[in-house]
């Protein structure tokens, strides 16, 4: 297949999909072009990811250069923006929107031109497997989103779907997030960051209650600043290095023996952009916020995605500042951030909140591997990009499924689950369990990143200290959500089955066996795609590749071995443990102890308390909010964070 | 293929190592209290009491994560037997911490529940630990892998003496010995009945002791990697660790988890590990 | 697999934990039954432990008469510890009523409630007693198991005749325990 035609596929035809899909009215149409698009698009990204690394130049769309063609796209989307400032009455959103306007202005026309012509497209491992995971998850999210929204309208007594809009701002984000990560031109890339800015505020508001358009407005203001960020970025890369091609300006920095303040400052502002998007504290309230946007949205967007945008762009960047105090200065950051919102997590019992933070956290660790800038970190932060997204993903959307069903988010709801929603349940299990336990993806990434760390040279200390905090609070939360789910009184449990929406349910299920496959096959994906993206930027860019312990990694004999002997050892035991499981008979069920006042009533069961009332039992996990609470940390952890952001930008300036 | 040979036979003795230590500890705890105490080889009788027990249990997830608690800690055992990489052993240890903690919340039970959450903070207390015991192994070795830890020719214990106290905050705690005894306490001592383990019972609760007794191996082995060099050092540092922690149970009352966690355990004990890890840095 | 199977029993009557319920008494027996664990009668080398969880032991020891309210505790505590089991029946309030025998809220003793095994009579008995008791009980669960004779009852001297029938009434125990309100309720 031509190479171009595979991007076309993967960039442009989202949009023109999404435009088809603004004017399908019809929900069966709707359930057959979605599909149909999805499959169209994951096979592409997927061949694309098969054919490997790739340059693509796109001279001219429709006749006129692609150039003008996306500097008019920019400055259009710049002025949407500001009048979406302005309809919303917020000066801050017009005035730094304003300013945008004036930077791009200033970039297009006063500042000198490219010297050489850019590459439209210049795709690594990073970048293809980042593609599939878009198209694939994103894909699976989307179909989840097909039958979730019909209930979700059903519940809000809709009398007008609003579901073409939905479908339609969601298949933009999709092209934009996959045109995001294959173009190397800093200004496209620009017009994509704006985009997802753009669908992430008409998504937050999709429901359009007040909450929601307080929250959208939120999220719209931080990430404007980030994009502020990102034209002055883009200003003074063009200033002192004369290219705004992300290959050349790599080139250029790291050729530099001296980085000097004045030359670091531009990715000083990518580093603030890239905070604002992925959440980072002190932006984080704009994340949390968003989980008042439907499901979909919070699997899609909000963590297996557009957050990642952020981590993506400072992985691109860092060889840039490799060496530097100003990586530290990321680093400790991005540590901090891990384990203020670890902290922070296990005080919540609101299920998508508890996610929320989590992918804060899982972000501060890419970033805090971003930061330490070797070799090794830098493939412990892909792996930990990849893996996180799709089981992020899938945990969303198992917590949609469950709050349609019992309406509410609550963990201490969810208690029983199993006797409800067998199937969910097991699957939201399966998902916990691969956020955190060995042998899947996202601990061998938390693995590789904390070998990563204890190899640093700079700063190592502090940093350790904070990801070993911060994993331990991880496993509190997880932990007890897990053990929630499956409690029960009954021996076995007989549920009866509910009915959900078969798109829900065929989306759980991939995406449940898709993180379970994808981490049995960690050996090849990380030896096809994200070794070679990490030796190719130490490569291509003459950089030492220290820390880079080719035995010691995954990706050698030995790491298959260790890989597949856990896997294959952990799997018989839980397969053997299961089997014993199912044979305990029912002669063996015993109630709980209650000091011998145990009594069963209407198949609760409770004891009897003082009058001979009968007392059901009441249990509930620890959430301690009076020592982790949000109320009680944020304004001390934002005013850290805040002061981490000025010695950075300011250490510069 | 030899490795693997001498590693299982390792794990196949280590119930047995770990039954016997067990049984001095009730032994020298109860000479310290002035009583004679049971038989050394009394662990030995329960497990086998335990095993021939009537099951009784609420659900099934409880016989699922009996098992599972069980397989981790053999296969966290095995890695240490087999020199592999220290950190991947810690996440194998948690998976069997997680799936205990994971059985007692399943069932509803109060003791369960509230020994669960208790238990959830014990771990919270000696992981952080653990890790950062494990990176200084890295900087004094170069690498996570135990086996690197026999490549050099000076004990570890020299090099980081107070990382071996920080261990000893984690030893206590999964001895499950006072102070921190808060979710589940050890044989004789009850604590809201049995804490974390209540619901677990019979065949089960032998199945959880076991896995306790491969924890007690392997966290004495990790102390006695402090001093490789020779194999009497190695148990003089077990048998004195051993000691001190029985000593310091005897002496200690339970403390509440606020003080476990904000005073006595994770900051005191990561407040060491992170003086030795800076000396080490610097060094 | 008889190698094992014979293990295990040998192995339940070197590790008998108890679980110690107080039916309503003054304490007394209570007292010399926590006595045993100290290091004065040191009963943890016979490997008692005395695990607060019935779930967890093999030897019930009960102390006080039975009352309305308690008995269905006794019947749980009983019920949910798994076999095998045995019950030591402790002090004269729990063989008989004792003192209290046949007043208007006690059920004269635990053999009413569950099936007894071993009766330790004294007022309060001496931890000796009551360390013979827990032995007898093993005895008893050995016999059980077929590895030893059935326990030759001890009696007390005056016991020889006219020895009050003690046989377990626990199959016929009167149902005259249906849900009654509290008493002193007015």
């Amino acid at each position: 297949m031509k190479m171009s035609t595979l991007v076309f596929c993967c960039v442009a035809l989202p949009f023109i999909m999404g435009l088809v899909l603004y004017f399908t009215q019809s929900c069966s149409t709707r359930k057959l072009i979605v599909p149909a698009a999805i499959t169209i698009m994951a096979v592409a990204a997927v061949t694309l990811g098969a054919n490997g690394a790739f340059r693509l130049e796109v001279g001219s769309i429709l006749g006129l250069s692609a150039d003008t063609v996306f500097s008019v796209l920019d400055l259009l989307l710049l002025v949407y923006i500001l009048g979406i400032g302005w309809k919303l009455g917020s000066r801050l959103i017009m005035g730094m929107t304003l300013l945008q306007l004036v930077g791009l202005l200033y970039l297009k026309f006063v500042l000198p031109g490219h010297e050489v012509p850019i590459t439209a497209f210049v795709a690594d491992g990073l970048s293809l497997i980042m593609v599939i995971i878009i198209t694939v998850v994103g894909g699976l999210i989307t179909i989840y989103g097909l039958g979730y929204m019909d209930l979700h309208e059903e519940h809000l007594h809709l009398r007008v779907s609003r579901q073409p809009r939905f479908f339609a701002i969601i298949f933009c984000f999709l092209g934009a997030m996959n045109g995001l990560v294959l173009c190397n031109n800093l200004s496209w890339m620009f017009l994509f960051w704006e985009i997802t800015t753009l669908c992430s505020f008409m998504l937050i508001g999709h429901d359009q209650t007040d909450e929601s358009k307080a929250n959208a407005q939120r999220a719209l203001w931080m990430n404007v600043l980030g994009g502020l960020a990102f034209v002055s970025a883009m200003l003074f890369i063009q200033k002192s290095l004369g290219t705004l091609s992300t290959e050349l300006v790599l080139q250029k920095m790291t050729s530099l023996d001296v980085k000097n303040t004045a030359i670091l400052l531009p990715f000083a502002f990518f580093c603030l952009a890239a905070f604002t998007k992925s959440a980072q504290v002190p932006f984080e309230s704009w994340l949390c916020g968003a989980m008042v946007a439907p499901t979909p949205v919070s699997a899609l967007l909000h963590s297996a995605t557009m957050v990642k945008a952020g981590t993506y762009l400072l992985l691109r960047m860092a060889p840039a500042f490799a060496g530097t105090t100003m990586s530290t200065i990321v680093a400790l950051f991005g540590a901090f951030t891990f384990v203020a919102t670890c902290i922070l997590a296990v005080s919540q019992s609101n299920a998508k909140k508890v996610l929320a933070y989590s992918t804060i956290a899982n972000l501060g660790l890419i970033i805090a591997c971003v930061g330490i800038n070797t070799a090794a970190s830098m493939m412990a932060a892909t792996t930990i990009i990849i893996y996180h997204s799709v089981s992020k993903g899938l945990l969303f959307m198992c917590v949609g499924a469950i709050e349609q069903r019992i309406g509410s988010r609550d963990i201490e709801d969810m208690r029983g689950l199993y006797g409800k929603m067998p199937r969910t349940a097991i699957i939201t299990v399966i998902g916990i369990f691969t956020m955190m336990l060995p042998p899947f993806g996202m601990l061998i990434g938390k693995w590789m990143a904390i070998e990563a760390i204890a190899r640093a040279t700079q700063a190592m200390t502090p940093i350790v200290f904070f990801v070993a905090l911060g994993s331990a609070f991880t496993v509190l939360f997880w932990a007890r959500w897990a053990g929630v789910l499956v409690s029960s009184s009954k021996m076995h449990e007989h549920p009866t089955y509910g009915h959900p929406k078969p798109s829900v349910m065929f989306a759980l299920r991939s995406l449940c066996g898709l993180a379970v496959v994808f981490s049995f096959i960690s050996p090849l994906v990380l030896k096809t795609f994200v070794e070679p993206s990490v030796s190719g930027v130490y490569a291509r860019f003459n950089m030492q590749a220290e820390g880079f312990i080719p035995g010691a990694t995954l990706t050698g004999a030995e790491g298959y071995v260790w890989i597949y002997f856990l896997f294959l050892l952990l799997g018989l035991g839980v397969w053997y443990a299961w089997r014993e499981a199912r044979r305990v008979p029912e002669s063996s069920h015993a109630q709980p102890y209650f000091s011998g006042l145990t009594e069963v009533k209407d198949g609760v069961v409770g004891f009897r308390g003082p009058m001979n009332v009968f007392e059901p039992v009441r249990v509930s996990n620890f959430y301690l909010s009076q020592y982790f609470g949000e109320s009680k940390i944020t304004r001390a952890i934002d005013i850290i964070s805040t002061a981490f952001l000025v010695v950075l930008v300011g250490g510069l300036l | 293929m030899l490795t693997i040979f001498s590693a299982i036979g390792g794990l196949i003795l280590s119930p047995l190592v770990g039954g016997l230590l067990t049984g001095f500890d009730r032994r020298i705890t109860a000479r310290l209290q002035s009583r004679i105490g049971p038989p050394l080889l009394q662990p030995f009788y329960d497990i086998l009491k335990l095993l021939g027990k009537q099951p009784l249990v609420t659900n099934a997830w409880l016989v699922f994560s009996a098992y599972v608690t069980l397989i981790s800690s053999a296969l966290s055992l095995l890695l240490f037997f087999m020199g592999g990489d220290l950190l991947l052993l810690f996440f194998v240890l948690t998976v069997g911490a997680v799936f205990q903690v994971v059985g007692a919340v399943c069932v509803p039970s109060p003791y369960s529940n509230v020994g669960a959450q208790r238990e959830l903070l014990l771990m919270l207390a000696y992981e952080p630990i653990l890790i950062l015991v494990f990176v200084g192994f890295a900087m004094c070795t170069g690498s996570f892998s135990i086996a690197a830890v026999f490549q050099l020719d000076q004990p570890l214990l020299l090099k980081m003496p107070l990382l071996f106290l920080a261990l000893g905050y984690a030893l206590t705690i999964k001895l499950r010995k006072s102070p921190f005894d808060i979710a589940a306490s050890h044989h004789g001592h009850q604590e809201l009945v049995r804490g974390v383990q209540t619901e677990y019972s019979g065949p089960y609760l032998a199945l959880i002791e076991i896995a306790h007794w491969l924890d007690l191996v392997l966290i004495l082995g990790l102390c006695a990697m402090f001093w490789h060099t020779s194999v009497v050092g190695m148990a003089v540092l077990v048998g004195a660790s051993l000691f001190t922690e029985i000593l310091i149970d005897n002496i200690t009352a339970r403390l509440t988890w606020q003080w476990m966690v904000q005073k006595k355990s994770l900051l005191l004990g990561m407040g060491l590990a992170l003086v030795n890890l800076l000396w080490l840095y610097v060094a | 697999m008889g190698f094992v199977d014979n293990m295990i029993k040998r192995s339940r009557l070197k590790s008998p934990w108890i679980v110690h319920f107080d039916c309503g008494s003054c304490n007394g027996c209570d007292i010399e039954v926590l006595a045993c664990l100290t290091p004065m009668y040191d009963v943890e080398r016979f490997g008692v432990v005395n695990a607060g969880n019935p779930k967890h032991a093999d030897v019930l020891l009960v102390t006080g008469t039975v009352n309305h309210r308690n008995q269905h505790v006794l019947k749980q505590i009983y019920e949910q510890m798994p076999s095998p089991k045995a019950v030591v029946s402790i002090g004269a309030c729990n063989l008989s009523g004792g003192v209290f025998k046949d007043t208007y809220n006690v059920l004269n003793g635990a053999y009413n409630i569950i099936p007894v095994d071993v009766f330790v009579p004294g007022c309060p008995p001496k931890p000796e007693a009551i360390i013979d008791g827990v032995v007898q009980a093993l005895g008893v669960l050995k016999a059980k198991m077929g590895l030893g004779p059935e326990p030759v009852t001890t009696f007390m001297p005056g016991d020889e005749d006219g020895t009050p029938d003690m046989t377990p009434q626990a199959e016929s125990a009167p149902e005259e325990a249906p849900e009654k309100p509290l008493q002193n309720a007015g």
